[in-house]
């Protein structure tokens, strides 16, 4: 995973050699060639669906999510419970539909955290160059010798258990790759003319950095938070499904994985739900992600 | 693009795996039972190297699989005090006396008879002649008294607390010796400190077992990877967390064993493990998902045993914090959860509602005590004279995977959870790993709540009650912090008293002193279950759970 992941990033850092106008290319004519690609569409549509699942849930579901009744224990799926329940009598469509909040809020918040710290470190050291390039890129490459999960667990190990410390230890495990994609760019941007032209005019290396480097990084970051959304709902979903994250009896897609594991043999339906639940908001942000990368990359636009 | 290949990729993995999981459901047609010995001849994984080369075996050789859980830690008996260890050490190893077969009650084993003066301190041992270890060491008193020597003096170099992170049984079995000598070359006196009811049930515990003292001295403390005892089977392979092969000792003193090898194979699923039963591919299953007690007993090729469990499972009220140090709140909690539901759906029958602290299997139980009733309107009225009419919050650590006392794990915490809100009472549930959740739970200053629950190792009351109960125990074994000195001194009287009905009597009046207090909720005590193939011969479930008698075993 992560060799292919640098491998992508170093091309996406080279591609951003071109437009170094920052207005090479609009953002109506980005949208209007987004929505000719098929596969971004379908990605923007299952997102949109989902989103709104995610913030009706309490108007939609159809039950409790974690209201208990072991008399209607281990249903297969029927009209009155579409998905079937649970050991312990619980409704898998409501579990599932609640579980797009904690899926959404998982994917966002963790990239959020990956990206803000990324992106920070991996301009500041690709500006700087010297010692504190060296530092970060150090930095970087010691996260990314470990396995991703590993770290990840490291990090909970030392928080304690939750979903709000998965999403951190997902968010901060993620983080080395933005920045080496921004400072990959930054590297091949500090060069150019207009960064010179405002050093010239006395701008602050803190101007110079945030509004004038960092917007011409926008694309390739755009392109990667899209696709690591998906990729931190698969692992803080995977921490819960470790026991790391959602702790019981809440309405976690991975969790609920974890706990229809055992029932495959006799219940199915507890655990094959949720997986496809989360197969399918994966699908969605990849192809929202290839369809941007596709728009904004120039090396592909025309082919 | 080689993102998209690789997103590709990403999701056919994800896909597999939900397809996988609707796989064998949709495929309810039986693949045929393989022959047994074609899984003992697979290669092992490449990454776990054999200790030896795998033998080459004879078509006419029997084959027991065993399929446990999780891999044992050690092999020798004074070290290590888990349950798959146990499994396999019970075949391994003989103790001085030997529980009679599916019972907890002790008989002669490596000693014939002994002899108990009348003070109930001098215990003599007539020990069985002939009988050798599997390395060829003849058994003896020199043997016992080394063995004694290793658990009992600080100053022998094999002395198993010198282990770094040893846990051992030897002080809760042998912490009662005061001194041991050899009498002759066959008999042995062993001298208590006072008298011990349970002495004799203890030292037939399979953490009881004796091991060669020429492998003590060959191996050191690598004897735990070097086991050699002088039980029916004697260890030929240790593939870690894959296998481990033991081999019929021809010579076994109970007589041989019907087949050749014994397997134990480490199978981590329980899904899997009940795959690989239907298939053949393993005999016995030591531990059972109650979820798939149904589909074994509509399998003919299959068969489900039971026997009343010596188990209890429940949650340990902190009683030195509030809200809990007051009898109401606990006994409201008691009241407001249906246990009997919890039975039947959670646990399949296969559970009976505890009233106190020990089950009704053992001797002492008071035969009329009945668990709390379900009742949440009296528990509201409990917790309202509580003063906490509005109930309150708390915190549960818990444990997740199944363990021999509850085979649901995790699940009884949070149906416990959902019962109690209906109460008022907000439980926040913490999943610990295991070691986190033991080291957590026996701290003196821990208030969390949290799931306990034991197995009974010798078959005495003394080791439910005392061990869980007494104030001496607070707060390693007593994790609610429970103490009543009347309690106290009744528990300690029935340790000494040799009389088993004034025992009796002495149990029954702490039975129902811990029912009133209600130091724990208590849940259940749950069956002991096994599932084995119809052709599996002779073998018989024990209250202690352990691998015993393997040699009275045979595949038809």
């Amino acid at each position: 995973m992560a060799k292919g992941e640098q491998v992508e990033i170093k091309a996406l850092g080279q591609t951003r050699i071109v437009p170094v106008q920052r207005k090479a290319v609009s953002a109506p004519s980005l949208w209007r060639r987004l929505l000719r690609s098929k596969s971004a569409i379908i990605g923007l549509v299952i997102i949109l669906g989902i989103t709104f699942v995610a913030v009706f849930a309490a108007q939609i579901a159809p039950y409790d999510p974690i209201k208990q009744s072991f008399i209607r224990q281990l249903r297969p799926p029927s009209a009155s419970f579409p998905l079937g329940t649970d050991e312990f009598g619980r409704d898998i469509l409501s579990r599932i539909i609640h579980g797009a909040r904690w899926a959404l809020l998982a994917g966002i918040l963790a990239d959020s955290i990956a990206l803000v710290l990324g992106v920070t470190i991996g301009l500041i050291g690709g500006y700087y160059g010297g010692r504190v390039d060296a530092l970060v890129v150090w930095f970087t490459d010691v996260m990314l010798a470990f396995p991703y999960l590993l770290l990840a667990m490291i990090v909970v190990a030392i928080f304690g258990p939750g979903i709000r410390n998965a999403m951190i230890a997902i968010g901060i495990v993620y983080m080395p790759q933005y920045a080496r994609l921004v400072r990959g760019t930054v590297l091949s941007l500090k060069e150019k003319e207009f960064v010179e032209a405002a050093r010239a005019i006395g701008a602050s290396s803190f101007r110079i950095m945030f509004r004038h480097i960092l917007p011409n990084c926008v694309a390739p970051i755009i392109v990667m938070a899209t696709l690591a959304v998906g990729w931190a709902i698969v692992q803080t979903a995977g921490l819960s499904f470790l026991g790391l994250g959602a702790q019981h009896p809440m309405p976690e897609w991975g969790a609920m994985l974890a706990g229809g594991r055992n029932y495959m043999l006799s219940a199915w339906w507890i655990a094959t739900f949720p997986g496809l639940a989360i197969v399918v908001t994966v699908i969605g942000f990849n192809l929202l992600g290839d369809g941007l990368r596709d728009v904004l990359d120039p090396y592909l636009r025309g082919r | 693009m080689r993102k998209r290949v690789f997103t590709v990729l990403s999701l056919l993995v994800l896909a597999s795996l939900v397809l996988g999981a609707c796989g064998p459901a949709a495929t309810p047609t039986k693949p045929p039972a393989q022959p047994t010995t074609a899984p003992t001849t697979a290669p092992v994984q490449p990454t776990a190297a054999p200790t030896t080369p795998p033998p080459t075996q004879p078509p006419a050789e029997k084959t027991l699989v065993i399929a446990i859980g999780a891999d044992a830690t050690f092999l020798d008996p004074e070290s290590v005090m888990n349950n798959e260890s146990g499994f396999v050490m019970s075949a391994i190893f003989d103790g001085l006396t030997k529980y009679k077969k599916g019972t907890s009650e002790p008989g002669p084993g490596l000693a014939e008879r002994w002899d108990i003066s009348p003070d109930g301190k001098v215990y003599t041992f007539y020990l069985r002649k002939g009988v050798k270890f599997h390395d060829g060491t003849p058994f003896n008193a020199d043997a016992v008294i080394k063995e004694l020597d290793r658990v009992k003096n600080p100053n022998n170099p094999y002395y198993v607390y010198k282990q770094e992170g040893v846990h051992s049984f030897a002080d809760f079995t042998w912490g009662i010796v005061e001194s041991y000598e050899k009498i002759d070359d066959y008999t042995v006196k062993i001298t208590l400190k006072e008298p011990h009811a349970p002495f004799l049930a203890s030292i037939a515990m399979v953490w009881s077992g004796i091991m060669s003292p020429a492998a003590v001295e060959k191996w050191g403390f690598d004897v735990n990877y070097h086991p050699v005892g002088t039980g029916p089977f004697k260890l030929v392979e240790w593939v870690r967390n894959d296998h481990i092969t033991l081999e019929a000792n021809k010579d076994y003193w109970g007589g041989a064993p019907k087949v050749d090898k014994l397997i134990y194979r480490v199978v981590p699923e329980s899904s899997v493990r009940l795959l690989k039963l239907e298939q053949g591919e393993v005999h016995i299953l030591a531990d059972v998902d109650p979820e798939d007690y149904e589909r074994i007993k509509a399998n003919p090729e299959l068969k489900l045993l039971e026997q009343p469990g010596l188990t209890i499972n429940g949650i340990a009220l902190i009683c030195d914090a509030k809200p809990w140090d007051d009898v109401r709140v606990r006994q409201a909690v008691n009241y407001a959860v249906n246990k009997e539901e919890m039975n039947k759906y959670l646990y399949k029958d296969a559970a009976v509602t505890a009233a106190t602290g020990m089950p009704p299997i053992l001797m002492g139980y008071p035969k009329d005590l009945q668990p709390y009733p379900y009742d949440p309107e009296k528990a509201k009225q409990l917790l309202a004279e509580a003063g906490y009419p509005n109930g309150f919050k708390y915190k549960l650590l818990c444990y997740e995977n199944p363990r021999g006392y509850n085979p649901v794990g995790i699940k009884m915490a949070v149906a416990v959870q959902e019962y109690l809100k209906q109460v008022g009472i907000e439980l926040e549930l913490q999943t610990l790993e295991w070691g986190t959740f033991l080291a957590t739970r026996r701290r003196a200053d821990n208030k969390d709540l949290g799931m306990v629950g034991w197995s009974g190792d010798n078959g005495d009351p003394d080791n439910f009650l005392w061990e869980m109960f007494s104030t001496d125990n607070i707060p390693v074994g007593n994790t609610a912090h429970y103490s009543n000195p009347k309690l106290d001194e009744i528990l300690r009287k029935a340790r000494v008293v040799t009389d088993p009905d004034e025992r009796a009597k002495l149990y029954e009046e702490a039975s129902r002193i811990i029912h009133d207090d209600a130091p724990w909720l208590f849940i259940n005590h749950t069956k002991h279950v096994r599932a084995i193939r119809a052709n599996v011969e002779g073998f018989a479930l024990n209250p202690l759970q352990m691998f015993w008698y393997m040699e009275d075993v045979d595949l038809k």
